[in-house]
């Protein structure tokens, strides 16, 4: 355990110099191709035919000599040798853990495998993450979380066990008993995906709880969804729960986080650099962003032994500053605002470009919003119009219409004019999520 | 123990030795096929978490799929 005092989980590599980092970034990466070289047939393949070898790795610029692995490539991969494909680099006998991609984007989902090793190094990088946003063995962590087969909070749960917190699991609950047990218990740190973090704070004050006053929660970890790190989701949460609310972001392919909000929260969270390459690169020609310029996620991991994730296109948009942005003494670099969104889920409306992450940032800054959808249709098959759902918190149902001009003004400012149509929706009419939430329906003809 | 030093090839302090040892030492008792399940398993648990901690610190970077 690092001293309490420490504000590290691992003082020594999360605070080298960057060319001692980018040192031991190339010794790992050498030893993992050479490692996927010879056990996984499916990065033999890929390599083969892209004409390179292991031994072609002499600089960290000669990443880019090794080809994309994509999501599609690995689909087709288990498709066409169920059920793990030729990727993994061990027998299944080997595995002590099974999870699966939640398939929010409705594909197939991917099936993963981890070791005793894999796991242990998966609950690792959370302890980067916990440790760096504050959390201490004294804390008593509660995951509004399903555990099932989403990886989502699993890792979470046993990096909190790991550095000895009292760990409350929370499968089986309501939203309504989750909020009383957080009471109960004296929790001091909840984590849930923004969207359901709101959601039993509203249900708190709908059962007359008040999360501030009667609960003890000091910090809030979130993940799962972009709003995560949307600046007035994270104050609407905090207002609500009394704590600060800190973002993190990993994925199922990689098992784990790869970036966390430390302390200092400088506006994005830090990358694990020790652990983890992340390129971002421009989506199309997959040239390299410089810092400051929004591109693609690429993901080289490091510590899983299972499956060799070698740069693999994750579709996230992001931007990387300088870890000077921060004062914490981390060396890892920044993404400024987190996940931005995804490099796919862009909508092209009447011309204007829209993010759903851009449109949630808006809607969230009225504090009357309980909820909204976004809902994208085409009129005439000519017309494409924009509509955001908005239902209200109960005891602001007086602010119509003076918020809907408001929130029509607002997201036409935030995208070069564009018109929004804004309805309200009757209370409880809109869907609520406990994982990842999807907000947007868009109900155009696919060709 | 033959190594002197790092990942990034400083010197290894002595907690860094004893670390080393210990998952050296834990990955051998885990290998062994004539332990009782009881001991088996949970040695295995130990060398994992040991070698959590060496590989962290950048002192080995070992395939970590090989329990």
């Amino acid at each position: 355990m690092p001293a309490p005092t420490s504000p590290y989980w691992n003082p020594k590599t999360e605070t080298l110099p960057k060319d001692q980092l980018r040192a031991l970034q190339l010794t790992k990466l050498q030893r993992l191709v050479e490692r996927a070289w010879h056990t996984s047939p499916f990065h033999r393949r890929l390599y083969e035919k892209a004409g390179v070898r292991p031994e072609h790795i002499k600089t960290l610029d000669d990443i880019r000599r090794l080809p994309f692995m994509t999501r599609e490539d690995w689909m087709d991969n288990q498709a066409g040798k169920p059920m793990f494909g030729d990727l993994i680099t061990r027998p299944e006998s080997d595995a002590i853990r099974y999870h699966l991609t939640s398939g929010t984007s409705g594909r197939q989902p991917l099936r993963v495998l981890d070791s005793r090793k894999d796991w242990s190094w998966i609950a690792d990088m959370w302890c980067y993450g916990f440790w760096g946003f504050g959390i201490r063995p004294d804390d008593k962590v509660f995951f509004a979380f399903s555990y099932g087969s989403f990886i989502g909070f699993w890792g979470a749960h046993y990096c909190c066990e790991k550095m000895g917190c009292l760990t409350l699991a929370s499968g089986n609950m309501t939203t309504e008993q989750r909020v009383k047990q957080i009471v109960e218990m004296g929790v001091t740190v909840v984590c849930a995906t923004p969207t359901y973090a709101l959601r039993m704070g509203q249900t708190a004050e709908k059962m007359g709880i008040d999360l501030k006053r009667d609960g003890k929660v000091r910090r809030v970890v979130v993940s799962g969804e972009p709003a995560g790190s949307i600046p007035a989701v994270k104050k609407m949460i905090e207002d609500m729960w009394g704590g600060k609310c800190g973002d993190t972001a990993g994925m199922t392919e990689i098992g784990t986080i790869m970036i966390f909000e430390c302390d200092h929260q400088p506006g994005g969270p830090h990358i694990i650099e020790d652990h983890f390459i992340e390129e971002v690169l421009d989506p199309d020609s997959g040239t390299p962003m410089s810092y400051g310029e929004r591109g693609e996620r690429v993901v080289t991991s490091f510590g899983r032994g299972f499956i060799p994730l070698i740069r693999y296109r994750t579709k996230d948009l992001v931007c990387k500053v300088p870890h000077t942005h921060c004062d914490c003494g981390r060396t890892g670099d920044i993404y400024e605002g987190g996940i931005l969104g995804r490099v796919d889920d862009m909508k092209l409306i009447r011309g204007t470009n829209v993010y759903p992450r851009a449109v949630e940032a808006v809607v969230r800054e009225h504090a009357e919003v309980e909820e909204f959808q976004i809902v994208i249709q085409r009129v005439d098959n000519v017309q494409d119009e924009i509509t955001v759902k908005v239902e209200l918190k109960p005891d602001q149902q007086d602010c119509w219409p003076r918020l809907q001009a408001q929130l029509g003004k607002d997201l036409a400012d935030a995208h070069e004019g564009l018109r929004f149509n804004v309805e309200q929706a009757k209370t409880g009419e809109l869907p609520r999520f406990e994982l990842k939430a999807k907000r947007l329906q868009d109900l155009r003809p696919k060709y | 123990m033959d190594r002197t030093t790092d990942l990034l090839g400083n010197p290894l302090t002595v907690d860094d030795i004893e670390l080393l040892d210990l998952y050296r030492r834990l990955k051998a008792l885990s290998g062994r096929a004539d332990l009782p399940p009881v001991a088996t398993a949970n040695v295995k648990q130990a060398m994992v978490m040991l070698w959590n901690a060496c590989n962290d610190l950048a002192l080995l970077h070992e395939e970590p799929g090989c329990d």
